[in-house]
C-alpha cells in the first residue's frame, strides 16, 4: 500500500523541470525544507503563490500558538530579509489565501510584521564563514542584489555589491517612499549583509563588466533594476516641472527635498503612482489628483494603498488622461482627455478609448508621470537586451550572452515586485554557485504536491466567518504630515486573533491505507464539514482540498485508520503527554493533576501560563492543538501514570476556526469517566472547563478542581492506610 | 466488529488503556497486556495471525462478537477466552452513536409480506397480527419514543399499494424450539462416482 501511495505521490510531483513556460522566479526552491517520506501535507496556495515558497501556514501557526520565536525563525529560514517584506510585500499569499473565499483573506503580512517586531528580528545576528575563493560582484544593490548578495555569502562566497547611488538598497531606498519602508529597518539588513562580510561600495556606477573580471572577479551579477521612467510621448513633455515618478521619489527618498508647488497632477494608476502621490502631499502639496486612463477596477496599485490616498486627500480622475502640456514651470496648463473602456486587450484588462471632443484643462504646478519604467542598461555591459530594454537571459539558469555574468531583478522582468526580486536574488546566487563549482544546474523541483481545487459552496457553508483584524494606521491628518510610518504593527491580541483565521490548508485528514478502513462511515458522520464521502465504488474519500484539518474524524476512527497528513500533528499530544509524565515522576510531586490546554489563542500563551505559576503545585500542562484532538485514551494514560485528576481546558472558542470541537472533548471525556467508574475512581477526577465562550471563570474553576482532587486523595490515602 | 464501534483498533487500545489504569489503581497483582487487532475472529486464517503472539498468555480477551470468543476458544484449547464484548443485537446504525436492533436473525423472514419493517423485532411484542391495542397516536404503550411498529408497517403498505397484505391473517409462529446448532451448506453434494466406467 505504502509504495503505490508514495509513487503515486512521485510522479504527480514530478514537474516541468525545464519546460520553457516555468519562469525564473517558481523554479528556485532550493533553500525550502526537504520533505520527508511520511509527510504528505500539501503546499498550500499561499505558499505556492510566494515567489520565495515561505512556509506562511507554518508561522501563521505558530504565531496562533503565541510561539513568535519559533514563528520568526520559519520566516528567516524562507526570507532573506524579513523585515523588509513584511512592511512592503505585496502579499500574492492574501490573494491566493482560500479564507478569502469564506470571508477575507488572512492578513499574512501584517502577521509576519507582528512575528518581526515581537520576535526580536532586530537582535539577531548573522555570521557567514568564507568557503570559497572565488570572488563574486554583484551590480546594483536593490532587493535582488542584496538577496543574491545574502545567499551567495552563505554558501561561502567573498561578494561585492557596487552601488552607483550614495546609499544602498537600490528601489528599497529610493523607489518606496519611507512611510512605507522606515530607512531603517533597510539599514539593518544592510548592517546584517555586512556583519556577514559582505562587502558594498556605494557612489560606484559600474560602467564597464570587463573592468570587474579584470578585477578578479569570477561571475558577475547584474541586478542594476528599472529606473528610467517610461515617456507619455505627448506635447510639451520636456517642459520645466514635468518630472517621472521614480526621479521624483528618488529625490524625496534621498533628501534632496524637491520644489514642487502646491497643484500636482500625477499621471498612472500603479504604485509609483500612489507612492509619488502621497509623497508630494507630505511635501506640502495642496492638491494632489491622479490621471488613470482606466477604472479603478483594472487600477493595478494596491488597494488598500488607493484607499490610504484618498483618506489622506489624494483625488484620483479615472478614466483621463493627459493629451498636451503647455507653458512653463510653476504654470503648466495641462489638456486632459476622457476615456471609455473597449474590449479587452493582450493584457486581460479593457482597453481604454479616448472620447471625442471631451478635452478639458486644468492649471498645476508639476506633472507626474508615472507610467512605468524601464531598465536602462549601459551599451558597455554587452549584454543582449530584449522586449522592453530588458536584460535577455535563460529564465532557469539566469544567465546572459556573456560568460560568467548573470542577470535577474526588474532588470530582466521590467518593474516587478520586492519578493520577486528575493526570489531571483535566491536564485541567482545558487546558479552562480553551479557555475563557479563547475555543477550542472541544481535547479531543485517543488517537493510537495500543491494543492489544487476550491472550497466547496457546502464547506464555506460550514466554516466559521471570523472578522478579519486589520492592523492600526495612524490618522490621514497625522500621517500627511511627516514621512513617518503609516501602519502600525498588531498588537498580542489581534495578531493571535488573526493567525487563528487560517484555515491550515493542505494539512487535513487521510486515510492511511484503505485496506484498514472499515468503511464504518464514523468519519462521514461526525466531521462538521462534511468533508469525507463514499465514492461510486463505496470507497470513503477525504478530498484534501476540503477537510480543515480539525482531527475530529482522526480521533474517532474506530480502525485508526485516518491520520494527520503532518508528522508532527500525529504525535502532538503523545509526546507532549510523555514528557509531561516524565516530568512529574521526577518531579515526584503528589497529588498531581494532568491538565489538557488549548495551545491556540491567548488562553493558551498568556492566560494559560499564569493558571500555571498561580495554582498550587503539581499541575502539569500538556499543550494541545486543539482539545478535539484529545482522546480518551490520552486520559486514562495521565491516570495510569499516577495523575490524581485530569482536567481539559479549551480556548474559550471566540475566534477559534473551528466546529464542535467542545462536543468532541465531552465526549471523550463521558468515555473516561466510564472507564474510571468501572474501575472504582470517581468520575469528580475529571473536569472540562472554558470549553465554551461563556463559561465560568477557568482560574476560580482550577482552584474548585485541585481543592476537590486533594480530598479524593486523601481519602484513597486513608482507605490505604486502613487496608495495611 | 469495528462497524458498529464495539471492537475494532480503537476500542482495544481503550481496553488496553483501561486495564493498566485498573492495575496500577490497586489492581491485585502485576499483568503484563498486550493488544492486536485482526481483521475478523470467526475465521481460523486471520487467527493464525495470533499464534506467535498467544503463546505466552495466561487469558485472551476478545472484543469480537460471541462468534469471534468461539472461534478463538477452538482454535486456542489451552488458553482461556473472555469475552471483552456482550454481543446484543443485529441493528442498524441510526447515527453518529446510536444503534437500532433490526433483525432477531429467526430463520422464518415476512419481510416482504410487511412493507420491509420487521415486526418481530421492532414490536415489541413480536405479533404477527398487529397493531395491538397498546399503539396510540403511533406510538407505543411501552414508550412513547418508541413508534408502533404496526402502525409503520400499515403506513408503508399504505404507500406501496398493497395494503390488502394488512388484511390477512397471518398464523402464529411456529414457537417449538429451533433445533440447535443451525447450519447452512451452500455446497452442492457432489458425488464424481468413478465407478461408471
Amino acid at each position: 500500500m505504502m509504495n503505490s501511495k508514495e509513487a503515486e505521490l512521485c510522479s504527480s510531483e514530478r514537474k516541468t523541470m525545464y519546460s520553457a513556460g516555468s519562469d525564473a522566479f517558481k523554479s528556485d526552491h532550493s533553500d525550502g525544507v526537504k520533505k520527508t517520506s511520511f509527510d504528505h501535507t500539501l503546499m498550500p496556495p499561499c505558499q505556492d503563490a510566494c515567489p520565495l515558497h515561505m512556509e506562511i501556514r507554518e508561522y501563521v501557526d505558530l504565531i496562533a500558538q503565541g510561539r513568535v520565536m519559533e514563528a520568526l525563525q520559519v520566516i528567516r529560514d524562507g526570507n532573506p530579509f524579513p523585515s523588509i517584506c513584511a512592511h512592503v510585500c505585496t502579499a500574492p499569499c492574501e490573494t491566493a489565501c482560500r479564507r478569502g473565499q469564506v470571508d477575507n483573506p488572512v492578513a499574512i503580512r501584517a502577521l509576519k510584521r507582528f512575528a518581526v517586531e515581537f520576535g526580536g528580528d532586530r537582535m539577531i545576528q548573522l555570521e557567514a564563514e568564507t568557503r570559497h575563493e572565488e570572488r563574486t560582484a554583484i551590480v546594483g544593490s536593490g532587493p535582488a542584489g542584496l538577496s543574491a548578495a545574502y545567499y551567495l555569502r552563505r554558501l561561502g562566497y567573498p561578494v561585492t555589491i557596487f552601488e552607483a547611488y550614495s546609499e544602498p538598497g537600490g528601489m528599497l531606498r529610493v523607489g518606496i517612499p519611507k512611510y512605507r519602508l522606515p530607512g531603517e529597518i533597510l539599514d539593518t539588513e544592510v548592517q546584517r549583509l555586512i556583519q556577514m562580510g559582505v562587502e558594498i561600495r556605494t557612489n560606484t556606477p559600474v560602467v564597464s563588466l570587463d573592468l570587474l573580471f579584470d578585477m578578479g572577479y569570477k561571475a558577475v551579477f547584474v541586478t542594476v533594476g528599472a529606473h528610467q521612467g517610461l515617456r507619455l510621448g505627448i506635447e510639451g513633455e520636456d517642459s520645466p516641472g514635468v518630472v517621472d515618478g521614480a526621479t521624483f521619489l528618488r529625490e524625496v527618498n534621498l533628501g534632496f527635498k524637491p520644489s514642487i508647488g502646491e497643484r500636482i497632477a500625477v499621471v498612472g494608476g500603479g504604485n509609483v503612482a500612489i507612492d509619488a502621490a502621497r509623497a508630494a502631499l507630505r511635501l506640502g502639496a495642496r492638491e494632489v489628483r491622479i490621471l488613470y486612463r482606466r477604472s479603478r477596477e483594472e487600477m493595478p496599485a494596491d488597494p488598500a494603498e488607493i484607499e490610504q490616498a484618498i483618506e489622506e486627500g489624494v483625488e484620483i480622475l479615472f478614466l483621463a488622461t493627459p493629451t498636451k502640456i503647455a507653458g512653463k514651470d510653476r504654470q503648466l496648463g495641462l489638456t486632459c482627455i476622457r476615456m471609455e473602456l473597449g474590449e479587452p486587450d493582450a493584457s486581460g484588462r479593457r482597453r481604454p478609448i479616448p472620447i471625442q471632443d471631451s478635452e478639458f484643462n486644468m492649471g498645476i504646478d508639476t506633472l507626474i508621470t508615472a507610467i512605468g519604467q524601464a531598465p536602462q542598461i549601459p551599451s558597455d555591459f554587452r549584454l543582449r537586451i530584449g522586449r522592453g530594454s530588458t536584460i535577455q537571459v535563460d529564465p532557469i539558469t539566469l544567465t546572459t550572452n556573456r560568460v560568467g555574468v548573470f542577470a535577474g531583478g526588474d532588470a530582466i522582468t521590467g518593474p516587478a515586485t520586492v519578493v520577486q526580486a528575493l526570489a531571483t536574488g535566491r536564485g541567482a546566487a545558487s546558479r552562480i554557485d553551479d557555475y563557479l563549482q563547475h555543477r550542472y544546474p541544481l535547479v531543485s523541483k517543488d517537493e510537495k504536491e500543491t494543492l489544487a481545487g476550491e472550497l466547496l459552496p457546502k464547506t464555506i457553508e460550514m466554516i466559521r466567518k471570523l472578522t478579519r483584524f486589520e492592523p492600526l494606521t495612524v490618522s490621514p491628518e497625522a500621517r500627511v504630515k511627516e514621512f513617518e510610518l503609516v501602519e502600525l504593527v498588531y498588537d498580542w491580541e489581534s495578531a493571535i486573533n488573526e493567525a487563528r483565521r487560517c484555515l491550515r490548508c493542505g494539512m487535513g485528514a487521510e486515510i492511511l491505507f484503505q485496506d484498514k478502513c472499515a468503511t464504518c462511515l464514523t468519519c462521514l458522520r461526525v466531521c462538521p464539514y462534511h468533508v469525507p464521502y463514499l465514492d461510486d465504488s463505496g470507497t470513503i474519500q477525504i478530498p484534501a482540498d476540503q477537510c480543515q484539518a480539525c482531527g475530529i474524524c482522526v480521533a474517532e476512527c474506530p480502525a485508526k485508520a485516518i491520520v494527520l497528513r503532518k508528522p508532527q500533528d500525529r504525535r502532538q499530544i503523545d509526546e507532549e503527554l510523555d514528557h509531561v509524565l516524565k516530568s512529574a515522576a521526577q518531579a515526584k510531586s503528589k497529588p498531581f493533576i494532568i491538565g489538557f490546554s488549548c495551545q491556540y489563542g491567548l488562553y493558551g500563551t498568556g492566560a494559560l501560563a499564569s493558571l500555571w505559576r498561580g495554582a498550587k503545585a503539581g499541575i502539569w500542562i500538556v499543550p494541545v492543538l486543539c482539545v478535539a484532538k484529545i482522546e480518551a485514551e490520552h486520559i486514562l494514560q495521565a491516570f495510569e501514570m499516577g495523575a490524581e485528576g485530569v482536567f481539559i481546558a479549551g480556548c474559550g472558542q471566540e475566534q477559534c476556526a473551528r466546529e464542535d470541537t467542545a462536543f468532541w472533548a465531552l465526549q471523550r471525556m463521558e468515555k473516561a469517566k466510564k472507564v474510571l467508574a468501572q474501575i472504582g475512581l470517581e468520575p469528580q477526577r475529571l473536569q472540562a472547563f472554558n470549553l465554551y465562550a461563556d463559561g465560568e471563570d477557568p482560574a476560580t474553576a482550577l482552584d474548585k478542581f485541585t481543592e476537590r482532587i486533594g480530598e479524593f486523595y486523601l481519602a484513597s490515602a486513608i482507605k490505604q492506610e486502613v487496608k495495611t | 466488529m469495528t462497524v458498529c464501534g464495539a471492537g475494532g483498533e480503537r476500542e482495544v487500545s481503550l481496553l488496553h488503556s483501561a486495564l493498566k489504569v485498573a492495575q496500577a489503581r490497586g489492581g491485585n497483582e502485576a499483568h503484563s497486556f498486550l493488544e492486536y487487532t485482526v481483521k475478523r475472529q470467526c475465521d481460523f486464517e486471520f487467527l493464525d495471525m495470533l499464534e506467535d503472539r498467544v503463546g505466552e498468555v495466561d487469558a485472551i480477551l476478545s472484543l469480537g462478537c460471541g462468534i469471534g470468543v468461539q472461534v478463538i476458544a477452538e482454535r486456542f484449547p489451552d488458553i482461556p477466552v473472555l469475552p471483552g464484548v456482550n454481543t446484543s443485537f443485529m441493528g442498524a446504525s441510526k447515527e453518529w452513536g446510536v444503534w437500532d436492533e433490526r433483525c432477531a436473525a429467526c430463520g422464518e423472514c415476512r419481510l416482504d409480506e410487511t412493507g420491509g419493517i420487521c415486526p418481530i423485532t421492532r414490536c415489541v411484542k413480536g405479533i404477527l397480527n398487529g397493531p395491538c391495542a397498546g399503539s396510540k397516536s403511533g406510538k407505543c404503550e411501552v414508550s412513547s419514543d418508541m413508534d408502533c411498529a404496526w402502525v409503520l408497517i400499515y403506513e408503508r403498505l399504505e404507500r406501496l399499494g398493497q395494503l390488502e397484505k394488512m388484511r390477512r391473517y397471518y398464523p402464529p409462529r411456529n414457537f417449538r424450539t429451533i433445533p440447535r446448532p443451525r447450519r447452512i451448506v451452500s455446497k452442492a453434494d457432489i458425488d464424481l462416482g468413478g465407478n461408471d466406467g
